[in-house]
This record gives structure tokens, C-alpha cells and sequence, in this order.
């Protein structure tokens, strides 16, 4: 690509950048930075740095429907539409290329020049289209370990984002040829109006009004541009949080019968190769009781761990009940309460005892668990051993059966009530219960939310639209186009009614009304 | 027991009614438009709305908690937010288009729901203790209503490949030189420049003038519904990571719903990625949302076929 550097040579090189349209395939275009600050700098105030390079078409765009991307160079033989409007990184508007227009104001440096063909490389079509697609087909497979997905669009999120990141050093440019204003989505043209008048009405309905001359650009609704940059700047902050999260924190489960204890650090174990331990996985955990709440009808509500916390010196330090939906956070570690099982019945048998026979679990299915015990009676090394059988749902009741497997009653533990079987008392001193307790570090988790709230804000924020506006006074007429990147339904009827308010112009007052 | 047979009339008076709406809308294609019926169509849509809200209202008050917990109070909820959007339109008054396709998703919604296939559910149960939370609210219901977003944005962009295809196979019998007779319609000139031949093609008589003037409303109608419904799926998604994370330590847990919960999210945003770009607005963007439309019923009702992972709650099979 020749270099563009001369102000005549403008004339002749803009349509050719304009039209680019290069395979991201083909690197064969080098990137150029260009600085057109000196040249312009009579016409245009406010420096309008221009920079053409390699065109890259953000992966953004790609999805499976672009494969067939056209190569061709195309010239127009219009004449030169100086600076376009270009609006967002993914697409172009009208058929032309999206240049992509980089630093501001930069002078083209080697340094420069190869990171940004890097990025070129990198930020390749084909890799983002395969990075994307393996993650999403990956994902439907439902076979795959969290951090190589994680890793994988990490990466992938990183290289789409660049792009946009960079488009927030763009500024606003001016349509000066009634052309490119008439291919805008909205055109009109006002016979006989002023372009100051269209301007002043603009100003009433909320717009920010730009006035150069003859022409006037003026926008609304900022917010709605730069939201989806936003969108992608969440997106890696909750990336880089979730990877966080995958190498650098803890994870454990226990199951505790209600009066036992535990050392946090025997139960946590680390999940990547950032896992630090802290001084507080010397705590140890006393579960006091565990209890279960339940409905009417006799099924599980809520349930229940009342939990104290001990230091390395014996010194309690926290203490609190704990269910589900309603964890314990100490020093970074959080303990959940994730499950419940039933661990041993206090059995007193013919006033001796008690014995503290262990449950097994028969039957588990989500909430609905039975449990059983046996307490056998006679010769225990008989071959045909015999004994009571006691089943339990809950820690309401507890179902007894006699030697033959009959149904033999239910008691309460709580009542104490005895209960004869095969000449046996039975009584259930006690039914105890054992806490499944969750607990976790997780390092990532500030930085997770955070990106979750910036993503749930600027997904809203984006939702508004932005709307610009060109015009251009060409002797009597007014020429105005626009366009929305949102409302494109409402935008037209907007641009109508503001339209009907600006003043038509008697010819004898036109001279004075331009300015 | 008054809420139960409460609940039982409500719930046949809407089924009925959208029945009615549909019958009329069908009459009116087939018959000549008559005003009067169309407004009556209307009305009947808020009718069956006021009626599902009552019936949502009514199954809150009777078992304590927001009616979201299984799969027929999601089903009723999801034909409640349809019957909303389909209001949302009327009020800005546009088109009745989309009320053709509204009306019928909620009716399917509705009768699925109340058909004997889940007899089973419709008995308010207790709420298990995972999901005693303020987070079911928020969560649940931006999940819900997301989906009957962009099942309209879907729906809408189906009926657009429809439309479009059906005039492909008649176009192709035509000569192509009647093209450069198309571009004397200046508003819509500007168009041409845009994509797909399909749209240059189309420019042949007037009737054609309409009917791509209708594909475009369907383009821009889908495209901001599904933007809205593509807000709802996040804050639904998200905070869904969040309140798993309050119960059971873990934010993602490449469960089957959540994982497709995020497929459905990534087709959807590939689909707001498309709208970008001029070359493949159109009939390509109707395609990907049109996958979407699969996916979220895959999402929303493949899943709970297994019956398996964390949100076994709305399987057929979990009672």
C-alpha cells in the first residue's frame, strides 16, 4: 500500500482505503499509521488522526455466516468522501470496510507496528471462529474440564475485546459530501432550510450538536455506544475471576455427626496450583447440634447445624447456626450446608445401654432418604441371626419391625416411649443426625461479582440506543441523514417529527440565515 | 379449596379465551379483515392475561410462595410474560403481526400446561430447602421471562425466513430484467445497497413493496425484542451463578441446565453480533435466531426430560 502522506495524494488514496476490503487471511497488508494532524491542520480543527491498517474484521463478526468474505478491492469512482463514519468495530456500514482507526494522534513506530500486526495475527478470523466454536460445541457435549474452558475463551474473549477497546480512542467525524449523507438508513434533504435551525431543534430534542461550517453532526444516547465495550470488559473481568477461582482456591465436603468435630484444613483441599493455605485452616469446627425442620405433611423444610468455631488456642471465635441458603463465612473460608444424614440411634434395650447403633443409608434419593439399623438379638455368630430392624426417614419417627420383619410400631425419639417387641423393651433414647457440610475458599469470588454486576449493567446500559445525525447545508437545501444502532424502529418517525419543526426559509432571507 | 377451584376456572377461562383469539385471527386471514373482530382479539388477549395473572396470584396466595418452583408454575408464569409482551406493542401502537404469533405461543403454553400430561404438578407443592430463597424470585423469573422474549424475537424471525423463502421459490421462475425496473421506489433504493439479492429481487410490483416492508418491520421487531430478551437471560443467568453460589459454594457447575442456559446465551449473542454487520443482517440473522428458538426449548424443556443435574426440580419424573 503506497504510503498516504501528501495532502494532494488524499484526493486519489481515500477512495482506495475507503473500499478495502483485504482476506484476514492475507497479512500481505501492512498495517500503516498515518497522521494526517499537519495536513488538515487548516481545514479541520481538532485533529483528525487517521490511520489506516490491515483490515480486521473484529471476530466478533465472523460467527459461521462469514466464511465467504469477499476479497476484492473495489474503487469508487465517486468523488472522495473524505472521512466516513465508521461506526463500530464489527461491521460496516453501506458496504464499505471497517477500517479500523487506531491510536490517536500516534506516529507510526516499529514497536507499534508489530504488536498490532501480532494482534492482527491473533485476533485472526479462523482462530476465533475455532476457539468459538469449540467452546460451544464443547459445551453441548457437556464433556469437558472447566479450566481448559475457561482458558480457551479466555483467550478467546481477550482477542475480540482488543479491538473494541481500541475503538474508544475514536472520535466523531464530519460527512461533508451530500452523498455519503444520503446513504445513511434515514436521508432526507429540506429545500429551504438552515442548517443552523436544524441544529438549534436538534439541541431541543437532547442531541449533542456539532456545527462546522456548513456541516453539523450531532449524536445521542452516548451511553449506547460505549456500553458494549463495557459488555466485553466485564466479560474478561469475570474470565479472569473465574480462572481465578479454578487454580487458586479450596474446596472440601465433610459429613459430622451432630457433636463431633473437625479441623478445617484436614477437609479442604486445594483445586489448582495458586492455592495458598491461610493461618485460618487451623480452626477447628465443633458441631453442636444439627436439627431438622419439616412441613405438615411430614416432609423435610429446612435443616439446620448450630456450629462454633475454635482457634489454635482453644478460644471460640464464632459461633452460629447455619442452613441452607445461609452459609458461614469466616475468614475467607464460607461453610455451607449442603446435605443431612442420619448417623446412629441411642437405643436403650431392656433398660441397658445406651447403644448407639449406626444407620446405613437403604434408599437415597434427593431429600427423601431412608435409613436403617439392626439390633440383633441372641447368639450374634449364629448363622441365622435375628434381631430388631429400625427404619427412618427423618429424625421425626422411626419405624420398628420385629424379629420376623413385622411391623412392630413407631415411636418418636424425643417421647422415650417404650415399645415391646418379642418380650423386648425398646426404647429410642435418641435419633442422631449428621451435618454434610460444603466449605470453600475462593479467592476469584470479589472479582467474579464485580464483573457480574458490570456485565448485568452494561447489558442494560446497551440496550440504548444511539443515534447520530449528519448534515450538510448545500446552498438552500439541507441534507440530512442518520442512523440508530438501536431504536431502528422508532428512529425514522423521531427524525420526522423533528424535521416537520425546522422553518422553511422565504427566499429573501436566505442569505442573511446562512452562515 | 375455594383457591383450587379458583385456580381450575381461571385457568379454563384463559385456555378458552386464547382459543377464541386464535379462531378469530384465523378467520381473519382466511376472511376479509374486519376491524371489529381484530379489536376483539385484543380484548380477548387482555382478558387472558388478567386471568393468567390471577391465576399466578392465586397459586401465590394458597401455597406461600412466588409460583415458581416446578415446571407447570414456570410453564403458566412463561405464558403470562407472553401474553405481556404481546400488551407491550399494542401500547406503542405497532403492528398486529406480532400478536399472530403471540397468541399462539401462549395458547400452547397454557393447554400444555393444564393438559393432563402434568395432572401430577398442578397441586401447589411445599418448596424444598434449596430453594428457600430470595434468589428463587429474581432468578426464576428473569430466566422466564428472557425466554418468552426471545421466543418471540424467535417466532418473529421465523415467520421472516417464511416469508422470504416462499417469494424465493417464486422468484426463481422470474426473468431477472425486471431488477432494473425495482430501483425507482427512492425510499427503499438505499436498501438495495444492502445485502442479500434476496431483497433486490423482491421489488417487483407493489404487493412485493409491502411484503418487504413487513419482512423489515419482523427484522427490526425481532431485533429488539430479542435485545431485551437477551437482558433478561444475563441478570437471569447471573444471578442464578449468584444464588448458587450462596447455597452451595460453587457459582458454575457445568450442570446440563446451566450449561445450556449458556449455549442458548452464546447463540443469542452471536445473533446481536450478526445484526452488526450490513452483509449479514437479514435472512442470516433470522437463521441464528431461529437455531436459538431450538435451543431454548432444549434449554428450557429437553433438560428437564432428563430429569438429572442441580435443577432436577422441574423434571416430570422428580414427583
Amino acid at each position: 500500500m503506497e504510503a498516504l502522506s501528501s495532502t494532494k495524494a488524499l484526493k486519489l488514496s481515500l477512495p482506495a482505503t475507503h473500499f478495502l476490503k483485504t482476506s484476514p487471511f492475507n497479512s500481505s497488508f501492512k498495517p500503516q499509521l498515518l497522521n494526517y494532524n499537519s495536513h488538515f491542520h487548516g481545514r479541520y480543527k481538532g485533529a483528525l488522526s487517521f490511520t489506516v491498517s490491515c483490515k480486521l474484521k473484529s471476530p466478533q463478526d465472523i460467527e459461521n455466516k462469514r466464511k465467504g468474505i469477499s476479497k476484492r478491492i473495489v474503487l469508487s469512482e465517486v468523488a472522495p468522501p473524505p472521512l466516513t463514519e465508521d461506526d463500530d468495530v464489527r461491521g460496516d456500514e453501506n458496504g464499505k470496510i471497517p477500517v479500523k482507526i487506531e491510536s490517536r494522534g500516534g506516529i507510526s513506530k516499529l514497536g507499534k507496528m508489530l504488536s498490532r500486526r501480532v494482534l492482527t495475527v491473533l485476533s485472526n478470523l479462523p482462530l476465533a471462529i475455532g476457539e468459538m466454536f469449540s467452546i460451544a460445541a464443547l459445551m453441548a457435549l457437556g464433556t469437558f474440564i472447566e479450566q481448559v474452558l475457561l482458558g480457551a475463551s479466555l483467550m478467546a474473549c481477550t482477542y475480540t475485546t482488543q479491538i473494541p477497546l481500541v475503538k474508544v480512542a475514536r472520535r466523531w467525524t464530519f460527512l461533508h459530501s451530500a452523498e455519503a449523507i444520503r446513504k445513511q438508513e434515514f436521508a432526507d434533504s429540506l429545500p429551504r432550510a438552515s442548517i443552523r435551525d436544524v441544529g438549534i431543534i436538534l439541541m431541543g430534542a437532547g442531541y449533542e450538536v456539532f456545527l462546522k461550517g456548513p456541516s453539523l453532526y450531532a449524536f445521542k444516547g452516548l451511553a449506547g455506544r460505549f456500553a458494549p465495550i463495557g459488555v466485553h470488559l466485564a466479560l474478561l473481568l469475570i474470565m479472569a475471576g473465574g480462572t481465578l477461582s479454578a487454580t487458586g482456591s479450596f474446596k472440601g465436603s465433610v459429613t459430622v455427626p451432630q457433636g463431633l468435630n473437625f479441623v478445617i484444613g484436614d477437609v479442604l483441599g486445594p483445586t489448582g496450583f495458586l492455592s495458598t493455605p491461610s493461618e485460618d485452616f487451623n480452626t477447628e469446627v465443633h458441631v453442636n447440634r444439627f436439627y431438622m425442620d419439616y412441613f405438615d405433611s411430614g416432609e423435610v423444610s429446612q435443616f439446620h447445624t448450630d456450629l462454633s468455631l475454635f482457634d489454635i488456642d482453644g478460644k471460640e471465635v464464632m459461633r452460629k447456626t447455619i442452613s441452607v441458603n445461609d452459609p458461614l463465612r469466616y475468614g475467607g473460608i464460607t461453610i455451607y450446608q449442603t446435605d443431612w444424614s442420619i448417623s446412629a440411634l441411642q437405643v436403650l434395650k431392656d433398660d441397658e445401654g445406651p447403644f448407639n447403633l449406626a444407620m446405613a443409608p437403604l434408599k437415597i434419593n434427593g431429600d427423601k432418604k431412608l435409613y436403617g439399623t439392626f439390633l440383633p438379638v441372641g447368639d450374634v455368630n449364629s448363622p441365622n441371626l435375628k434381631g430388631i430392624s429400625m427404619l427412618a426417614r427423618d429424625l421425626q419417627s422411626i419405624v420398628l419391625y420385629d424379629q420376623e420383619g413385622k411391623f412392630a410400631g413407631v415411636r418418636r425419639p424425643n417421647s422415650n416411649l417404650p415399645i415391646d417387641i418379642d418380650g423386648m423393651k425398646i426404647v429410642i433414647a435418641d435419633a442422631i443426625g449428621s451435618s454434610g457440610l460444603d466449605m470453600k475458599t475462593d479467592p476469584g469470588v470479589p472479582i467474579v461479582y464485580a464483573g457480574f454486576g458490570a456485565l448485568m449493567l452494561t447489558t442494560c446500559i446497551s440496550y440504548l440506543s444511539h443515534s447520530q445525525i449528519w448534515a450538510l447545508q448545500d446552498g438552500t437545501t439541507v441534507i440530512i441523514g442518520g442512523k440508530s444502532n438501536r431504536a431502528k424502529v422508532e428512529f425514522p418517525e423521531e427524525m420526522n417529527r423533528l424535521l416537520d419543526k425546522v422553518p422553511e426559509i422565504i427566499e429573501s432571507s436566505v442569505s442573511e440565515s446562512r452562515g | 379449596m375455594i383457591f383450587s377451584t379458583l385456580e381450575h376456572i381461571l385457568t379454563h377461562i384463559s385456555f378458552s379465551v386464547v382459543s377464541i383469539v386464535i379462531t378469530i385471527h384465523l378467520i381473519t386471514l382466511l376472511v376479509n379483515e374486519t376491524v371489529r373482530l381484530y379489536d376483539s382479539s385484543e380484548k380477548g388477549m387482555r382478558v387472558t392475561f388478567f386471568c393468567i395473572t390471577g391465576l399466578l396470584v392465586t397459586r401465590w396466595i394458597f401455597s406461600g410462595h412466588l409460583p415458581l418452583s416446578d415446571l407447570y408454575e414456570s410453564l403458566i408464569f412463561l405464558s403470562w410474560s407472553f401474553s405481556i409482551f404481546h400488551m407491550v406493542p399494542y401500547f406503542k401502537k405497532h403492528k398486529k403481526h406480532l400478536s399472530a404469533i403471540i397468541a399462539p405461543s401462549v395458547i400452547f403454553t397454557q393447554g400444555f400446561a393444564t393438559s393432563g400430561l402434568l395432572t401430577e404438578m398442578h397441586q401447589s407443592a411445599i418448596l424444598v430447602p434449596a430453594l428457600q430463597s430470595h434468589w428463587l424470585m429474581m432468578h426464576v423469573s428473569m430466566m422466564v421471562l428472557g425466554y418468552a422474549a426471545l421466543l418471540c424475537g424467535s417466532l418473529l424471525s421465523v415467520a421472516l425466513l417464511v416469508i422470504t423463502f416462499r417469494k424465493v421459490i417464486r422468484i426463481l421462475g422470474k426473468r431477472h430484467n425486471l431488477l432494473n425496473e425495482s430501483f425507482s421506489f427512492g425510499e427503499i433504493k438505499y436498501m438495495n445497497e444492502r445485502n442479500s439479492v434476496l431483497r433486490n429481487t423482491s421489488f417487483l410490483s407493489s404487493r412485493n413493496y409491502y411484503r418487504s416492508q413487513l419482512i423489515q418491520q419482523l427484522d427490526r421487531w425481532s431485533y429488539r425484542i430479542i435485545s431485551l430478551g437477551f437482558i433478561f437471560l444475563t441478570i437471569g443467568i447471573l444471578s442464578g451463578a449468584v444464588w448458587a453460589n450462596e447455597a452451595w459454594g460453587s457459582y458454575w457447575n457445568w450442570d446440563p441446565k446451566e450449561t445450556w442456559a449458556f449455549i442458548t446465551w452464546t447463540i443469542f449473542a452471536i445473533y446481536l453480533h450478526t445484526r452488526k454487520n450490513k452483509k449479514l443482517e437479514g435472512v442470516n440473522s433470522a437463521i441464528v435466531a431461529s437455531i436459538g428458538f431450538l435451543i431454548i426449548w432444549i434449554c428450557y424443556f429437553g433438560i428437564n426430560l432428563l430429569g438429572i443435574g442441580l435443577h432436577s426440580y422441574g423434571s416430570f419424573l422428580s414427583n
